[in-house]
């Protein structure tokens, strides 16, 4: 790979330890990869967020970082281990909250924004078109890409701390044109038009396409909450980075049935009564709280509820009084964390609805516990 | 036998294979304490990577991976080296900065679990 004098001297060391390692990772990767130089991007969002993912090795790799190098473009965090606010309220331990209030505040010290949510695009990092960006968090990847039509590949803590402190990438995967085009087209025989249908849909298709590129034909019913649903089960079951939505003849045609999404929900299916209502995977976003807060007006829930989302989110939802009705109704909002991502010892439940496919799809292995992915309405069990 | 593929991280390892022909998520899908993998319905779930030669198709899923598999090794129940088919970034990651010996670009049909292999990753060989 090409690097020009100033990027010589960086991985010569001429600016310091901290610098050269981060240099050598995005050099291995264009090596790797082949890449022909290095690019310069607009913004990062940064996973390994949270501590339960970045563990004790993570953390002092990002304390080592943060003593000697700042993020050279604009930089948001994904989702934490906890709400930095009222953790106390949900059972984490005290050992989890000093180490993850390590981890954010490392990330601060370089400049990041520390609002942790995996919509970043909800808070304003909002990439353009053609622009390049060194994201991680899968869902928020795969939505940048297709979505947004911005360009990234699918970057690691490491590799997106890199990429933020030298403020370029590697030029190869997604940031080329000749990457960016579809493989296989999927033809929709069935209605979606829910999170669940669309976190299904992406989860079926996921597993056929792995980490290649989906094409959707005529994909009705879109908007960015399904959108958000239909990149985040396509980044659980597979590693999608990007779905196109056109008709593109020349490719291979798979259809899509009813049956094969009905082999989602069986997977899913309805187990009984749950203990525990988490609804944001991907985090809400305002409407998705509007339309929770006009199903729970006036009820009362019969189980634990948890409104995923972002913090300016929530000032939103508060201002409108939506936290307020569903906290009458026995829920509550919670920011900054997810099921995934917080300390197992807050998660101590037998049975999780969710209308998520993406939550539906990771938490009976992190959290060990059961799970229906149901419609929002039904998720919602009221006495 | 003698399998060719491409360096990803250089470093030498032997020891057993433990195969599966589904992808891995090392976020959600390893228990960074124990090494034991946590995928409901991966081929080989409740099994352990630990000082293990892991073979498996390509990564999966979340980009916490990376970390997730750093943490693994750094709790030594990583595994000794990584065989993939087609090396997807995330673990690509996790493996350089655990300074992981692994190669791709292998046919991982022709190894089954429990079999004895030296990994060159420097050279890009598999010898079975």
């Amino acid at each position: 790979m090409f690097l020009e004098k100033e990027e010589e001297k960086i991985l010569d060391g001429e600016y310091g330890e901290v610098m050269e390692k981060c240099m050598k990772i995005l050099v291995k990767l264009g090596d790797i990869y082949g890449a022909d130089k290095l690019i310069d991007i607009k913004s990062v969002h940064s996973p390994g967020a949270s501590y339960r993912v970045s563990g004790d090795a993570g953390l002092n790799f990002v304390e080592e970082v943060s003593k000697k190098a700042e993020f050279k473009c604009f930089t948001t965090l994904n989702t934490g281990g906890m709400d930095l606010e009222n953790w106390k309220e949900h059972n984490i331990p005290e050992y989890f909250a000093e180490k993850q209030l390590r981890l954010t505040r490392a990330y601060e010290k370089m400049g990041a924004i520390s609002c942790h949510t995996c919509t970043p695009y909800f808070i304003g990092n909002l990439p353009l078109e053609n622009e390049d960006i060194a994201w991680g968090e899968s869902s928020a990847i795969c939505f940048a890409n297709s979505v947004l039509k911005a360009r990234t590949n699918r970057e690691g803590g490491p590799s997106a701390l890199a990429a933020g402190v030298i403020g370029k990438v590697p030029n190869y995967g997604y940031h080329r044109d000749e990457n960016r085009k579809g493989d296989f087209l999927f033809k929709i025989n069935t209605e979606v038009k829910t999170v669940r249908e669309f976190g299904a849909l992406g989860y079926y298709v996921g597993k056929i396409v792995g980490r290649k590129v989906p094409v959707f034909e005529k994909l009705r019913n879109t908007n960015l909450d399904n959108l958000k649903a239909l990149s985040a089960a396509l980044a659980s079951s597979g590693a999608v980075s990007l779905f196109l939505m056109k008709k593109e003849e020349s490719l291979e045609r798979i259809e899509v049935d009813k049956k094969d999404l009905k082999e989602v929900y069986e997977k899913f299916g309805d187990k009984g009564k749950p203990d525990i209502i988490c609804i944001g995977c991907p985090h809400s976003s305002i409407l998705e709280i509007k339309e929770i807060a006009s199903i729970l007006k006036g009820k009362k829930l019969d189980a634990e509820c948890y409104i995923l989302t972002s913090k300016p989110i929530k000032s939103l939802s508060d201002r409108m009084k939506y936290t307020e009705i569903i906290e009458k109704a026995g829920g509550k909002i919670v920011c900054d964390t997810c099921p995934i991502l917080t300390a197992k010892e807050s998660m101590n439940y037998d049975l999780l609805y969710t209308n998520s496919a993406k939550l539906a799809h990771y938490a009976p292995g992190v959290c060990d516990i059961d799970v229906s992915l149901l419609e929002l309405k039904d998720c919602l069990v009221v006495k | 036998m003698i399998l060719k593929g491409r360096c990803i991280v250089e470093g030498y390892a032997e020891g057993t294979a433990l195969v599966t022909k589904d992808p891995i998520s090392f976020m959600g899908g390893v228990d960074p304490k124990t090494g034991k993998i946590i995928e409901r319905g991966n081929e080989i779930e409740g099994k352990c990577i630990k000082d293990k030669i892991l073979v498996f198709p390509s990564a999966k899923g979340s980009t916490g991976g990376s970390y997730m598999l750093y943490e693994c090794v750094r709790n030594k129940v990583g595994p000794k080296a990584i065989i993939n088919l087609e090396a997807e970034s995330i673990v690509v990651i996790g493996a350089i900065v655990s300074n992981l010996p692994m190669i791709d670009k292998i046919d991982i049909n022709l190894i089954k679990t429990g079999d004895f292999l030296k990994v060159n990753a420097t050279k890009g060989e598999v010898i079975l």
